[in-house]
């Protein structure tokens, strides 16, 4: 790693980032959670009023869609950000969601609050540059063949153009293993804490693909040192357009939140204690 | 493709035709002010006449006399209710018909190019009531409408205050990810300027917000969208991509309702006057005001048309003239001035968005 770069923990503080909400990502533990797509405002509206009441800081939902496949639902685009707007807005929870194209990232940005750059476009480099020229959060999710090395550079893009509100998020990568969509680097997480000044979360939805799992990998999340988590949540999974297995329902989601801020109490306890 | 741009032209002349109708209508009843009685059968003959006899191929007589039977029917029907007519500024959907629509749903919004028309014909008659804009919180006072309020003899019965919402809108088959260029009124893009930087759009200057959406959606030139009220959105078939893209958030305008006739009621009035020149007179205008404690909320000086080295101040104050406090005011105040003119008493508005 290079001491020199702006990502480096050496010489500078943690990154935080105060959201509208009074939220600061880097300091408090961030819950975003939110369906995979947004389908239209009822859904997103239902799901919005539902994640918040359980507890959620941030509300997530794709307005566009990488999907490995063109005849998959390709996200709602403008329409699909104008309902995360109007929901946002009436719910009063910030947003995040997805930039594919660097002619949206000016665009995206009028709508929500923080701009996601997704695993495949982790090495976009025009898109990253595009970001940086912007002063919004963004979600780098880590590519899901990229070294912890090539992650950091991607975020140095964004820095490097002047834009300072960079956020990790770490949703698993690929291995032999088959059982999980991905697998789930928590190690990354510590390591990322003890080589960079920047926030990282943890994004188990991805990077399990298995609603069971979820649960588990979010509080053990917590104790990896992870400022947060972004989680899928669908009221109604079986007719979800996209990642239909990996969401949580409502109830599931309001029980995670519980136990996940009894884990933090306890962490935070911990961590006090030395 | 072809089918797809003929269906297009259809619906091209299918937003004419209402435009059109709409304006005949707006036409048959600035008519109906003028006489007392709905003129009868002589002139609705000639027009039978007239269109019966038109030289296009395909409206044969019988189909057209259909048509416009309906269309006259209706006509006289609607000059019929007694329909309260209000004049503004601009093209319909301007942001002087939104403060009419929100003023009285009732009132028939009718469009003229110039302050001075709708002044002229609340005189004439042929308008119920004018709404204009006289001052905004970023531009400042709207001069030429204090001229007029200032040198014709209708009053203030009304004022509403609405908070200007810009949208950036666009043609529904235009990509926003081509848009390059935004045209509206230069004080709409100067309020908008810092998000037409963000999104790498150039500013057009056109004469106004809702002529430019009217053009937007009529001539559909390339990778254009326009900044103009949300009305506008819905009349001339356009998306909004996005509301509220002021830079500024606090951008009021007040507008006025003028009439022929004053109003009895309300709780606040305006008066202009002018003062001889010698020192402290104008002092002396508010000492007036100050020791009967009434509550000031606008004073605005313009310097008059025939005398352009002497100023007219335009006052408003909370009260009402029945009152023997105001009344006893104004008396007074009349006796300081060398000019002096009640403008009217109306209800206070609220900021309305």
């Amino acid at each position: 790693m290079n001491k020199d770069f702006l990502y480096s923990r050496s010489n500078n503080e943690h990154t935080k980032i105060k959201l509208k909400n009074d939220i600061t990502i880097g300091e408090d533990f961030v819950i975003i959670a939110g369906p995979c797509s947004v389908e239209s405002y009822e859904q997103v509206l239902t799901i919005a009023k539902s994640v918040k009441k359980s507890g959620a800081h941030i509300l997530r939902g794709g307005a566009f869609k990488p999907r490995t496949s063109p005849y998959s639902f390709q996200g709602l685009g403008l329409e699909g950000l104008k309902i995360l707007y109007e929901v946002s807005r009436l719910v009063k929870l910030p947003t995040v969601t997805e930039v594919l194209d660097p002619r949206d990232v000016s665009w995206v940005s009028e709508f929500v609050d923080i701009l996601q750059v997704g695993a495949r476009n982790m090495q976009n480099f025009s898109l990253l540059t595009e970001i940086g020229k912007t002063q919004k959060p963004v979600i780098l999710k880590r590519g899901m063949y990229s070294t912890l090395q090539e992650w950091l550079n991607s975020a140095e893009y964004i820095l490097k153009e002047g834009n300072p509100n960079v956020i990790l998020c770490e949703r698993g990568i690929r291995t032999f293993e088959t059982y999980t969509r991905n697998t789930l680097d928590l190690s990354i997480v510590s390591a990322v804490k003890e080589l960079t000044h920047l926030p990282i979360i943890v994004d188990p939805s991805h990077a399990t693909g298995r609603p069971s799992l979820i649960g588990p990998m979010s509080l053990a999340s917590v104790f990896s040192g992870a400022d947060g988590i972004m989680v899928e949540v669908h009221h109604d999974p079986k007719n979800a357009l996209s990642d239909k297995d990996q969401a949580l329902l409502p109830e599931e989601f309001d029980n995670l939140v519980k136990q996940i801020n009894k884990t933090v109490n306890f962490y935070y306890n911990l961590k006090n204690e030395g | 493709m072809q089918l797809k741009e003929l269906r297009d032209n259809i619906d091209n002349i299918d937003f004419q035709i209402l435009k059109l109708l709409n304006e005949r209508y707006e036409n048959a009843l600035k008519i109906s002010k003028l006489k007392d009685k709905i003129e009868g059968q002589n002139r609705e003959q000639e027009i039978f006449e007239k269109v019966k006899n038109n030289s296009f191929k395909l409206l044969d007589a019988s189909f057209i006399t259909d048509v416009y039977k309906k269309i006259i029917t209706y006509s006289r029907e609607l000059q019929s209710k007694d329909l309260k007519l209000i004049g503004f500024q601009g093209e319909h959907g301007a942001y002087s018909e939104e403060a009419a629509i929100t003023y009285n749903r009732e009132y028939v919004p009718i469009p003229f190019s110039e302050f001075k028309e709708i002044f002229d014909n609340v005189e004439k008659g042929i308008l119920d009531y004018g709404i204009v804009p006289v001052e905004n919180s970023i531009g400042g006072a709207v001069t030429e409408v204090n001229d007029l309020l200032l040198n014709t003899n209708l009053y203030i019965v009304g004022e509403m205050k609405i908070k200007i919402n810009h949208c950036l809108l666009k043609n529904k088959e235009t990509d926003y990810r081509d848009l390059r260029v935004v045209y509206s009124h230069p004080q709409a893009l100067a309020q908008c300027r810092n998000f037409l930087i963000r999104n790498k759009l150039e500013a057009r200057p056109y004469y106004n917000t809702a002529g430019a959406a009217k053009m937007l959606a009529s001539e559909k030139p390339n990778g254009a969208a326009v900044i103009a009220g949300k009305l506008c959105a819905k009349l001339y078939n356009l998306e909004i991509i996005k509301e509220n893209i002021e830079d500024n958030y606090n951008n009021i305008t007040r507008f006025v309702i003028i009439a022929k006739q004053p109003s009895e009621k309300g709780n606040k009035c305006s008066i202009v006057f002018s003062t001889p020149h010698k020192a402290g007179t104008l002092f002396n205008i508010l000492k007036i005001f100050a020791e009967a404690k009434i509550n000031l909320t606008r004073i605005e000086s313009i310097s008059m048309i025939e005398d352009k080295l002497n100023y007219a101040f335009f006052l408003d104050f909370i009260g009402n003239p029945n009152d023997k406090i105001i009344g006893d005011t104004l008396n007074k105040v009349k006796k300081e001035t060398s000019m002096y003119k009640f403008l009217g008493c109306y209800q206070e508005s609220k900021i309305k968005f």
